[in-house]
């Protein structure tokens, strides 16, 4: 029996990727004072950011109930009887524990593995895509199940943002707090670190912001996938994408638009580079 | 020469201006040789501060001999820093008594001078340490009145004579005090007097040649370097701190001698200098508000001026635990400046310790603030090159581990703790951020404080002067002129950013022009102005 992925909107996996491994996503729901939107679904990046630009409002974000999670489980169940769920990261959403718990709310009878991906954006997306693509292959649940957790650590990510602002608002800015309130003008490039965000470098220019987005997927030894995402500027993104194709002929990159959800936490002008792949 | 030769008041007025010229060319390096009682590393700087308010105050005074005399003790009783600066306060209180009425000086007036000078600077004090700027005052002192008494009591003469005898005895310090010996230097205090004295001399031969462009000999030890520097040196074993407290008292009838004795009994490193109407005190003690008490009936106090050592310490730490989780490497940068002081804490400084140009922190300022941060290990940005030595010695006196990135420039502090990171380890660090640090280019601009000839350019006192790199690059008379003169030096097409910090001389406005005017020759540049507040220089730029 083929077994099943399952995600949140967090990863910021291309629409085109999820139709092709069959991955089911589930919503992070993205709410406008008293207007619910569903990530991806209700709300497109575009027509987030010019909601931002233009709403005194400061959004917010909420993890589907649990009985979202199950009535996803159940729908999924119809098909297969093994799932694997990987959610974003538990120190950056509440995902992880409503698709734990949700596994006892489900009707159908059916194995469901829950992981945390530990992570978020392309480097959760990399991690599910992998792991989509193994099942789409044949593994059984065991073994794509061992291949995710394998990956896990093998998934790192670099985003140049240029407010730390919607961060901090969010309460997701982790060890980054040690970046805010800076007098210059500089580019802060954060990153996940054992599940929660990690102020990794500053720069003092965004063209040398995107340098340091370039040199972190150049210092990879091997690599299984790349993703290049933005929110705002796609020119910035389709550049460093070329650049890295160029560089890593034979990878796969995947080009993406950070989702609403993350764009909540994350604001504007926001670069992100993700890689599966190892270092040494 | 002429025997018995008298120089007015003027004239020694302009031989301390032209004597606290020729301490400022060393006044980095006799800093450098600090190690008594404290290693503090700032007796030159200390002495130069106390030098320049003596000045100050002695263009106020009539001129005569005695009248000049009188401003540059006042002057320095009011502006002395430090231990070294206080003693020198004393010298020239006495070398004033013994010039008391003298509408000129002779060389038998300095040799009298001199050795009230000397007098005076043993009695300020209540446990007198020999090996110090009191035995060269003294010994100069002798060998002035002996040679005066054998050979000649021109004024000249008297003075080789003195300059002779006092850099003997800077040379013998160390056999004398064992912690100049355990560290292979010489006296800072007495070095400082030692090149007071050689400058006084330059002047009276108007040697104006080798003022401008020679710079004082520093003293070497008479005797080898023996044995590595120590743990930790001196009075720095004196814990708790309690308070370190320092006023002046001005009023009627003050006994200084009597003051002192009455204070000895209430604290310690005790410190009474002055006359009858005005005592500065400086006494470390765990009850400030009785000393306070004690001293009020004199007069009234000024300048007053308390820090709670023991309390600054544990409120930086809990500040620090608060501020700083989980970051293991401290950064410790010395920083002048609000706007400055703002830039490098908001980048992740742990501890500012105020100094740079014109104000050099000791070996001690950087040791507290290294063994304040609630880390093992720290990295030290000194941001000025005449830091960067002080800076250096203070891994030798900590058991922390520490690493000193010698930052040389403000711009330079900044790139390198812009490559800070939170995950790497100590020298890995050090090794990124050194590299960073290389990687920019400094701007400094200021106006110059005398006419000099520099680096082949001829400069006009307060004309602007810009630095690229610590080098004089850029004169002209305005200040954006030379910071475009500068910046042309860089190469800025190649350029993406150019930061100006503007100086606490200079207004947000002007510094707006500047910036309009540099987007506008090089409009691929990003250019940002931050206030940096910093004194002396009117704007710091860095280019990257």
């Amino acid at each position: 029996m083929t077994v099943k992925i399952i995600t949140d909107s967090l990863g910021d996996i291309p629409p085109e990727a999820v139709q092709e491994l069959g991955i089911t996503v589930i919503p992070i729901n993205v709410i406008f004072g008293r207007i619910n939107y569903r990530d991806g679904v209700d709300l497109t990046t575009e027509q987030f950011y010019d909601k931002l630009a233009s709403s005194k409002i400061f959004p917010t974000t909420i993890v589907p109930s649990l009985g979202r999670y199950a009535d996803a489980y159940d729908k999924v169940a119809e098909e297969t009887g093994d799932i694997l769920v990987i959610t974003n990261s538990h120190r950056l959403s509440a995902s992880y524990e409503t698709a734990l718990l949700a596994k006892e709310r489900m009707n159908k009878k059916c194995r469901v593995e829950v992981v945390d991906s530990l992570s978020t954006i392309l480097a959760q997306g990399l991690i599910v895509m992998a792991a989509a693509r193994a099942a789409r292959d044949g593994a059984r649940l065991d073994k794509v199940l061992e291949l995710t957790r394998h990956n896990i650590p093998r998934a790192h990510t670099r985003m140049a943002f240029d407010t730390l602002e919607y961060l901090r608002r969010g309460g997701r800015i982790g060890k980054a707090r040690t970046f805010l309130g800076t007098v210059l003008k500089i580019s802060p490039i954060l990153g996940i670190r054992n599940g929660e965000v990690y102020p990794f470098a500053r720069e003092h220019s965004r063209a040398r912001a995107i340098e340091y987005l370039y040199e972190f997927a150049d210092g990879f030894t091997r690599i299984d996938g790349i993703g290049v995402e933005d929110a705002t500027t796609p020119d910035e993104a389709d550049e460093l994408t070329q650049r890295l194709q160029s560089r890593f002929p034979d990878v796969t990159i995947y080009r993406a638009k950070v989702s609403p959800g993350v764009g909540v936490h994350v604001g504007p002008r926001v670069l992100g580079v993700a890689v599966l792949g190892d270092r040494d | 020469m002429a025997e018995a030769r008298a120089i007015s008041g003027k004239d020694l007025r302009d031989m301390f201006v032209a004597a606290t010229g020729w301490l400022e060319k060393s006044a980095a390096d006799v800093d450098a040789l600090n190690v008594f009682p404290v290693p503090d590393g700032d007796t030159g700087t200390n002495m130069l501060l106390t030098m320049r308010s003596s000045i100050e105050e002695s263009y106020q005074a009539a001129n005569s001999a005695s009248g000049v005399a009188r401003a540059i003790a006042k002057g320095a009783l009011i502006g002395a820093r430090g231990n070294s600066g206080v003693i020198l306060s004393q010298i020239w209180n006495g070398m004033a008594q013994g010039l008391d009425e003298k509408d000129t000086m002779t060389g038998a007036d300095l040799v009298t001078a001199l050795l009230k000078a000397s007098k005076t600077a043993y009695n300020g004090l209540s446990n007198p340490v020999e090996g110090t700027i009191l035995t060269v005052i003294r010994e100069a002192a002798e060998a002035a009145e002996k040679h005066a008494a054998e050979v000649s009591n021109d004024l000249i003469s008297v003075m080789e004579a003195t300059v002779d005898a006092a850099r003997e005895s800077v040379a013998n310090t160390p056999t004398l005090l064992p912690v100049l010996k355990e560290c292979g230097v010489v006296d800072a205090g007495g070095q400082g007097l030692y090149t007071i004295l050689e400058g006084a001399l330059h002047y009276l031969k108007g040697e104006t040649e080798q003022l401008e462009l020679r710079r004082p000999w520093m003293v070497a030890s008479s005797i080898p370097l023996t044995t590595k520097v120590p743990q930790m040196v001196g009075a720095m074993d004196e814990v708790p701190y309690g308070y370190c407290t320092n006023f002046v008292i001005k009023g009627a009838e003050i006994d200084p001698d009597k003051l002192r004795k009455r204070l000895e009994k209430r604290g310690e490193s005790v410190i009474v200098i002055g006359d009858d109407s005005a005592v500065r005190v400086h006494i470390h003690t765990l009850d400030p508000g009785e000393i306070m008490h004690y001293v009020n009936p004199l007069g009234t106090l000024h300048q007053i001026n308390i820090r709670n050592m023991d309390e600054q310490y544990r409120d930086f730490l809990e500040m620090q635990k608060e501020r700083m989780p989980g970051v293991d490497t401290a950064i410790v940068a010395v920083v002048a400046g609000e706007g400055l002081s703002q830039v490098f804490t908001s980048l992740g400084a742990t501890i500012i310790v105020p100094g740079g140009q014109t104000m050099n922190p000791s070996t001690k300022d950087l040791l507290q603030a290294v063994e304040a941060v609630p880390s093992e290990k720290v990295i030290i940005l000194p941001n000025n090159k005449n830091i960067v030595l002080t800076a250096e010695q203070v891994p030798s006196l900590t058991g922390k581990k520490i690493n000193v990135v010698p930052t040389k420039t403000i711009p330079q502090g900044v790139a390198a703790l812009l490559a800070f990171d939170y995950e790497a380890d100590l020298e890995t660090n050090a090794v990124s951020m050194y590299q960073a640090h290389s990687e920019v280019r400094s701007i400094e601009v200021t106006r110059a404080v005398r006419a000099t000839r520099l680096g082949g350019l001829d400069i006009k006192k307060r004309q602007a002067i810009g630095f690229l790199d610590g080098d004089l690059v850029a004169v002209a008379d305005k200040v954006d002129e030379v910071l475009n003169q500068a910046l042309e030096r860089v190469n800025p097409d190649e350029a993406e950013v150019v930061t100006i910090y503007y100086g606490a001389d200079t207004k947000l406005a002007e510094a707006e022009q500047v910036a309009a005017a540099v987007r506008e020759r090089y409009p691929q540049l990003q250019v940002e102005v931050v206030q940096g507040g910093q004194p002396h220089y009117n704007y710091i730029a860095s280019v990257e």
